[in-house]
């Protein structure tokens, strides 16, 4: 039945079922959301021994067997700021003197041969855009596009040895966000969601926010499920009134009708019920009507960022034009992420976004603009709130650039040395982990595969890469495969 | 099944009642339930034949197909788009799906089902269906613009072999493409032997499939066409020629000096890295209308206006059916070779074609050359009798969508990793069974639906619920969710407005912008696109999935899918609540309520009959009718563009359109309605 609190929409600290009735709480849970939930609720002791692994068409009850983190998680959310299109590193975060020094040469032939998505190899090398500056206690250098995130490099991780598998824009969307250049493998919001499942009753546990202007190169499944039940999917969300597809109640009809709908409906199920239902899907989708809704009630009010400060939302820009878009989603990813949202995803750039193959000076300077100053607002806020120690952030794109020219004033893609940072969730800031070589062109010292920063994300989270898998035909699979190193110099 | 029971001491449940086992056998055959005068019949009839007749007629109609082939289409990764970065559409991918949908209504022996997918075109070359039939082996995601052509060709072909071993053999053997099987017998040898079937093989996107009849109306039509348009497109092609030449040469200069010379050498003596750069770079070759236009001069344009204006005027034939296909190359014996870690610049000894030793003895395991084409040989192997799986894992498949679950629980890994079968003994008389009768899909399903096992009724005897809680044996039936598909289409068909023409292209019915915002894909979506047809034939694009069926966990199309999932969301909730496929049934169907004369309890029968396949049991009657009058009230204060139109003076729970749609609404929410019996 409805109890009063049901529409009511417990924050981050709000009332959660009580101990004494958490069990019930369960059995009664509706799959998705609220099933996967569980993990964190219960105490993980007597489930997580034996589970068997949970199969592509698990019923809720054995979505009921969720795996704990295998070890204490240093991370309970992340939030990936995804580049759409591949920032260009040595105008970023990689400062390479050398570049200054041979501009306007070819790349000496010592460098050998290496792929590019546009013959560009024999190009003549291009400075970098802005000049470098070392920034905060520990110094980092950081360029003159990104003012603001300079101001928070001591909570910053860079890591400048960065490289992936393909020159491609799909392929390597895919393998930042899946492990593999291959479409159709599960994306790691989903392998987060699918090992720990979700603090939050209300809202889905994986959250993407794309640029309304556009979806990365490659689409959905950069945010798919793939072989993992389809409840493992990314969400998308958008602002607005109907942040969540069909979640707004039909034309005409009042919320006490929908109410009152959504009450008969239940009603009606429950008097089918027959004994042995009680832990079925039939029960389950009893609590999936009471936790839609919620939702209905809920996801509205997180999206309205009207409850926010002035001050809060000058932190993020939305007083100024320039930043307003991209600062109101860093803000919601704040909201979403003390909402209890695991795993919120969100995406600066349209479909071209950093892929600055020609006038890479107005690209550059144009989405440095746009997004410089909300991360940083994001970082000081997450911070000041104490978030930051369990919230991990992630900057980066699907590969940096290429040190030579394309055309005059552009940049190819690289695949091959790029650059990322991470920041809080049980990061150490204020270090740089890895080189490319002296222009920038490949990874070179202490090289992070795109397995390896994954190994390092799952970590945080509490999870042995190796174990985290999933049966699928026969193989268990895993977001690295059969690769990945942790970076241990990374954690704090 | 009974000396499984027994061995537990346990009974088989009950029979499911007569209305039960209508609603179970249609939708389980044809994704459509009943209607109530079915029912009534089928209640009514009394003759020890009346379940065949039932199931005879279900298998006889045409809707069967639609059904049993979306489960095929699962295995196939059918997609109707290359994915990666363009999605582009692949307009001719529908003949397969049609093909499919044909071999289902027509019973196609099951052995020759496998023929055609994996050989058709060797062995019936003339036959328009057995070409089409090979594009099983290219329905995997493409990037066509791939910069690495040679690693695209092996991805198709890594995609392909993993594919007919998991879907005819349930083999996992994509394991073995970089080393040797962990856990499988398989070695890197037999995977790539097995690769080298395919090596003649050329791929085709756009391979033209008349039949004898098609093909000399089309040569006809194409004479007639040319005498009388041929002076007026030779004008054209004339004018057209030199600018596009130029333009083409402009265009080409800009590309780099390897690309160039490629584009330069002729097709047949291009290497194959020059052939993966042509491929690369043509889309930014072509020539589009305003670029040609823009290099005329203003007397050219308007001339060049005028014979396009009288070239449309000349009827065009219509152009020839046309699909994706495999074709052999003749006289072309590529060779294989094991392939280091699985990449191509490692390659070690050489796989000549053959089969698995494990599966095929070791003496047998080379595939005897130039007896039969290639490809062939392995189809021959793969649809024979003497195989060891491909009728197990077929017949499996057939139980675990009519029993919810395999007698293989893992329906694509019969290996030693998976999962053993709950009765050995049956699945092999199955299998027996299947090749005996001429590995007909019809007889096998008949054999299945008219076992008692089958018609059990879904309630568990208590003591069944004890020792059989995850119901392994088969105590009961299991209680299954329907997929989307047979859930959007019940709500066509039970609201009346199923459009039940059959086959062509897909049908793309705009949705949410919400979903779609944003990407390049939703903003490709047809608008205006007949919204009635039944799933089947929605437009299935990899990179942006219809939502209704995406939230009911249609499977991405990217990796063969041998069992959905079926779990329990908010988000299925909410579209079964609030999406405009529900709602637009639920007015539909109060509209049908509304055009009877009927009281109002007559009518709430009625209603629960058509969405449930039952009249309510009287304590549902007495809830249902506390609802409509309370939501009739409701829905009166509200205003009138809400209300479907209904007039507020005239409401009253007996017609009030308003408070009738809710009550269908809330209907097609019930457990009873997405669950079968």
């Amino acid at each position: 039945m409805w109890n009063k609190d049901m529409s009511g929409c417990p924050g981050p600290s709000g009332p959660q079922p009580g101990a004494s009735s958490r069990r019930d709480f369960l059995r009664h849970a509706g799959g998705g959301f609220g099933l996967l939930a569980l993990a964190s609720l219960l105490d993980a002791d007597s489930l997580l021994a034996a589970s068997p692994p949970i199969s592509a068409a698990a019923s809720p009850a054995n979505l009921l067997h969720q795996r704990p983190p295998h070890f204490s998680a240093r991370a309970r959310n992340v939030i990936f700021l995804f580049m759409s299109g591949g920032p260009s590193h040595v105008d970023l975060f990689d400062p390479k003197p050398d570049l200054i020094r041979l501009a306007g040469q070819p790349i000496p032939e010592s460098f050998g041969t290496f792929k590019t998505r546009r013959n560009v190899a024999k190009n003549k090398l291009l400075p970098p855009l802005r000049p470098f500056r070392a920034h905060g206690q520990s110094g980092i250098e950081v360029s003159d596009f990104f003012p603001n995130i300079a101001s928070c490099v001591d909570d910053l991780c860079v890591l400048r040895g960065c490289h992936g598998d393909s020159v491609t824009h799909p392929e390597s969307v895919y393998l930042m966000n899946t492990g593999s250049i291959l479409m159709g493998r599960a994306s790691l919001g989903a392998w987060a969601t699918y090992g720990l499942g979700t603090e939050n009753q209300n809202l889905p546990s994986f959250v993407v926010l794309p640029d309304p202007a556009g979806w990365p190169k490659g689409g959905a499944p950069a945010w798919g499920n793939g072989y993992l039940p389809a409840t493992f999917q990314g969400t998308l969300l958008r602002g607005g009134a109907s942040p969540i597809l069909d979640l707004n109640t039909p034309r005409g009809i009042s919320p006490g009708q929908q109410r009152a709908t959504v009450e008969f409906i239940n009603k009606l199920n429950r008097s089918q019920l027959r004994p042995g239902d009680e832990t079925s899907e039939l029960a389950a989708r009893i609590a999936a009507y009471e936790l839609a809704f919620r939702m209905q009630s809920c996801a509205p009010d997180i999206v309205d960022l009207a409850h926010e400060s002035e001050a809060t939302r000058r932190l993020y820009g939305m007083d100024n034009k320039t930043t307003a878009e991209f600062g109101a989603r860093c803000l919601l990813a704040r909201r979403l992420t003390e909402a209890g949202v695991r795993f919120v995803q969100v995406y600066c750039g349209d479909t071209n976004g950093w892929d600055g193959h020609s006038r890479m000076e107005e690209n550059h300077s144009r989405l440095c603009a746009q997004s410089d100053l909300p991360i940083a607002g994001l970082l000081k806020d997450l911070k000041a709130r104490g978030l930051l120690d369990s919230t991990l952030v992630i900057w980066g794109g699907e590969f940096g650039r290429m040190p030579m020219s394309e055309g005059s004033d552009g940049r190819d893609h690289n695949p091959h040395g790029f650059c990322m940072w991470l920041a809080g969730g049980g990061i150490k800031g204020g270090q740089v982990i890895g080189a490319t070589d002296a222009v920038g062109l490949r990874a070179a010292e202490e090289k992070t595969h795109v397995h390896d920063i994954h190994a390092t994300i799952l970590h945080l989270l509490g999870f042995d890469h190796e174990r985290l898998t999933f049966r699928h035909n026969g193989r268990d699979e895993r977001l690295t495969d059969v690769a990945g190193n942790v970076i241990s110099k990374a954690l704090g | 099944m009974l000396t499984g029971l027994a061995s537990a001491s346990l009974q088989p449940a009950a029979p499911a009642s007569p209305q039960q086992l209508i609603r179970r056998v249609s939708l389980d055959l044809t994704g459509l339930p009943p209607t109530p005068a079915d029912i009534d019949a089928f209640v009514k009839d009394r003759s020890p034949d009346a379940l065949e007749r039932l199931i005879d007629r279900l298998l006889a109609s045409s809707h069967y197909g639609e059904r049993w082939a979306r489960h095929w289409l699962d295995l196939v990764r059918y997609a109707e788009s290359d994915g990666f970065e363009h999605d582009a559409l692949r307009p001719h991918s529908w003949r397969y799906r049609d093909y499919v949908i044909r071999a289902f209504n027509d019973d196609k022996p099951y052995d020759r089902f496998i023929e055609e997918q994996l050989a058709g075109d060797e062995l019936w070359p003339d036959e328009p269906d057995a070409i089409i039939a090979t594009a099983f082996n290219l329905l995997g995601p493409d990037m066509v613009d791939s910069a690495d052509q040679i690693q695209r060709r092996l991805n198709t072909l890594n995609d392909a072999v993993d594919t007919t071993a998991s879907v005819f053999l349930g083999l996992t053997l994509g394991c073995a493409r970089c080393h040797n099987h962990k856990f499988e017998p398989f070695t890197q040898q037999d995977y790539y032997s097995l690769q080298a079937f395919y090596a003649s093989a050329r791929f085709e996107r756009e391979l033209p499939v008349p039949s004898p009849a098609q093909r000399a109306a089309h040569d006809a039509a194409m004479i007639s066409y040319r005498e009388k348009a041929g002076s007026t497109q030779s004008q054209l092609d004339a004018l057209e020629a030199p600018h596009r030449v130029r333009v083409h040469e402009q265009k080409l200069a800009s590309l780099s000096e390897d690309a160039r010379l490629a584009h330069r050498t002729p097709k047949e003596k291009r290497t194959m890295e020059q052939e993966g750069t042509v491929q690369e770079t043509a889309p930014s070759l072509k020539i589009s209308e305003g670029e040609l236009a823009d290099a005329l001069a203003p007397a050219e344009r308007s001339r060049r206006k005028e014979l396009i204006d009288i070239l449309k005027k000349i009827s065009k034939p219509a152009a020839l059916p046309t699909t994706m296909a495999l074709q052999t190359v003749p006289g072309k014996h590529a060779k294989t070779f094991v392939l280091t870690r699985g990449d191509y610049n490692n390659p070690a000894e050489e796989a000549p074609p053959g089969f698995p030793a494990i599966l095929s003895g070791a003496s047998n395991r080379v595939a005897p050359a130039s007896v039969m084409p290639q490809r062939a040989t392995l189809a021959r192997w793969i649809a024979s009798a003497d195989n060891p799986l491909t009728a197990r894992v077929m017949v499996n498949r057939i139980w675990q969508h009519h029993f919810g679950r395999g007698l293989v629980t893992t329906p694509s890994d019969f290996g030693v990793r998976g999962a053993r079968p709950a009765n050995a003994a049956l699945l092999d008389w199955l299998a027996v069974q299947f090749a005996k009768q001429g590995w007909s899909v019809k007889a096998m399903h008949k054999l299945m639906l008219m076992s008692a096992t089958y018609q059990q009724s879904t309630t568990p005897r208590p003591e069944s619920l004890v020792r059989d809680p995850e119901n392994i044996l088969f105590s009961r039936q299991n209680r299954v969710r329907l997929e989307g598909e047979a859930i959007r289409d019940s709500l066509l068909a039970i609201s009346g407005r199923l459009n039940p023409s059959m086959g062509g292209p897909p049908v793309a019915p705009s949705f949410a912008s919400d979903s779609t915002g944003g990407s390049k894909t939703g903003s490709q979506i047809l608008k205006g696109a007949d919204p009635t047809r039944r799933s089947i034939y929605i437009l299935a694009r990899r990179n942006l999935r219809f939502p209704f069926l995406e939230v009911f966990d249609a499977p991405d199309n990217n990796l063969t899918c041998p069992e959905r999932g079926h779990g329990t969301t908010a988000p299925q909730s909410l579209t079964l609540l609030n999406s405009d496929e529900v709602m637009d049934a639920a007015r539909a169907t109060a509209q049908r309520l509304l055009t009877e004369s009927l009281s109002v309890e007559a009518r709430i029968h009625r209603a629960f009959r058509l969405i449930i396949g039952r009249g309510p049991t009287s304590q549902e009657m007495s809830i249902t009718q506390d609802f409509l009058k309370s939501s009739d009230d409701s829905l009166a204060e509200a205003p009138p563009r809400a209300t479907g139109g209904a007039k507020k003076k005239t409401l009253s729970s007996t017609d009030s359109a308003a408070a009738w749609t809710e009550l269908c609404r809330a209907l097609f929410n019930l457990n009873a309605f997405v669950y079968v019996e």
